[in-house]
């Protein structure tokens, strides 16, 4: 890996193990990088501890979701998803257990995949794809069970699904809303989290709380740029996008913090919850560098490619 | 290692100044004097006042015995107290960490409540943004009262209209019967007059 090609790597997705001592980080370039946290946390770390453990091509195109089950990791990229067991990958083993590829209606291109969710009721992967619909993959047996059809391109709307009926029972067009339109940005959507009856999207228009049961936003941060990523984190909102700083938010809607990072522009931020004693936050974006947050009022250290 | 621990003990008794080297100096001209007093053939002066310095320096040892023996006391009083501190502070230890924990667990707590307060203050908000519901129920009464009137109203012209239709009705068929009556009438003037004609000219 040559300094132009790190120059111009950018990280899109993260994901820590179920044990929580190791971060999978994939990058544009189709690789996915292994980094042991309790070596980059014991004391006595050295520049070589934040390094990967193991770096392996995964796919052709970028790697754009990454998820952790309780004993694999599965990565989408290039319109296919690859399913690796962690214990190998920790053995340095780097032979996927399977990769399946969604039914896409076209075949001159191949649309990409975007994000993957765990259903866990159900044992199912819903993962939405770049043909502007969400395709449900059986985990069990292993087939695509069903397809959600209803979004076209970048319609800047938010559906919710009925799982059962495969039908969308809502549709929320956030940039009509005055309050949270921003013209200028556009009005698609890049970011969406929720946590029981709240939903934070943003995107084109301005990241926004929304109440899901009345279906009406409650708050606007003020925030410039786009927001790729945020999550709930106690009684706080984590939010990333464009510009070189991880936003803390209050669900009032008041910034209460905004802490800079090494990469210009961040695309994905995780938080480790599986493991007590290596609790951190780390975000990836434009740069060859993860930060690192152990504490998340200022940056640790970073992992680098 | 037994020998470096040897140098190590002669070179500190040796840099010690004073009472420990002096000690063992003393007890040793002690012993001399006492065998010399013991076997002195002098006069009964120079024994006697052998005999005196003997019992001063006999004073001296007993006075530096007492000295060392209460340093040792003093010594072990000092050990045992550090004993109670250290356990001491081995307690508050622990009892600091319990309090630690203890204030994690409140503080989670308390980010529970602030989330919920602030997720009440977001519906709040929304809920402000829509008009009263006393208001509300009053625009339904007044709206209520006044389609109750229109349609009291309507209901009155209507019956008005019925009574109306009715009456013309009357009064047409009344027109009417009348127009039937006098054309029947006509008529049988008529053949009354025809009848009366051709009987007249037939006779």
């Amino acid at each position: 890996m040559g300094p132009v090609e790190l120059l111009h790597m950018s990280v899109f997705s993260q994901s820590f193990s179920p044990c929580g001592r190791f971060l999978a980080a994939g990058n544009n370039y189709g690789e996915i990088a292994v980094f042991s946290l309790s070596a980059a946390l014991s004391p006595d770390a050295t520049a070589l501890s934040q390094k990967p453990v193991l770096t392996f091509t995964a796919h052709e195109g970028p790697v754009f979701s990454l998820l952790s089950t309780d004993c694999h990791l599965l990565s989408a990229g290039n319109g296919e998803i690859s399913c690796w067991s962690w214990s190998d990958l920790t053995k340095k083993n780097v032979k996927p257990l399977w990769t399946k590829r969604p039914n896409f209606k076209s075949s001159l291109e191949i649309p990409e995949i975007n994000a993957m969710v765990l259903n866990t009721r159900d044992n199912s992967l819903v993962v939405g794809g770049g043909d502007n619909n969400i395709h449900i993959l059986d985990l069990e047996h292993g087939i695509f069970k069903a397809v959600l059809q209803g979004h076209t391109d970048y319609d800047g709307a938010v559906r919710m699904w009925d799982s059962r009926t495969g039908q969308s029972v809502h549709c929320v067009e956030i940039y009509k809303y005055e309050s949270c339109a921003r013209p200028q940005y556009g009005k698609w959507i890049s970011c969406l989290t929720t946590d029981s009856d709240w939903m934070l999207c943003g995107g084109g228009p301005s990241l926004s709380l929304w109440h899901l049961r009345s279906l009406s936003p409650t708050s606007i941060f003020p925030l410039t740029g786009c927001q790729r990523q945020t999550s709930f984190y106690q009684d706080m909102i984590l939010a990333v996008g464009e510009g070189p700083s991880v936003a803390h938010c209050l669900l009032g809607g008041e910034v209460k913090a905004q802490i800079p990072c090494t990469p210009q522009s961040l695309n994905t931020l995780q938080l480790n919850t599986n493991s007590a004693e290596h609790r951190m936050l780390t975000v990836g974006g434009s740069s060859n560098h993860i930060d690192v947050f152990t504490n998340l009022s200022y940056r640790a250290f970073s992992l680098s490619f | 290692m037994g020998a470096v621990t040897d140098d190590e003990v002669i070179r500190k008794r040796l840099l010690i100044d004073g009472d420990g080297a002096g000690d063992d100096r003393r007890i040793n001209v002690l012993l001399k004097s006492f065998t010399k007093w013991c076997n002195s053939p002098g006069t009964p002066e120079e024994g006697f006042t052998q005999y005196q310095r003997v019992m001063a320096t006999l004073g001296q040892c007993e006075f530096s015995m007492g000295k060392t023996l209460m340093v040792y006391d003093m010594n072990l009083r000092e050990m045992e107290n550090y004993e109670k501190i250290y356990t001491n502070i081995e307690q508050n230890i622990t009892s600091a960490h319990e309090k630690i924990a203890e204030c994690k667990k409140e503080i989670q707590r308390a980010k529970r409540v602030r989330k919920n307060r602030q997720e009440y203050d977001a519906l709040a908000k929304v809920i402000q943004q829509h008009p009263d519901r006393h208001e509300t129920l009053k625009q339904l009464e007044a709206l209520d009262k006044e389609l109750q009137q229109l349609s009291q109203i309507k209901e009155n012209v209507d019956a008005k209209l019925e009574l109306r239709k009715k009456q013309f009705h009357v009064l047409l068929s009344t027109i009417q019967e009348l127009q039937q009556t006098l054309e029947n009438d006509e008529k049988s003037d008529n053949d009354d007059n025809n009848q009366e004609s051709p009987a007249q000219t037939g006779e």
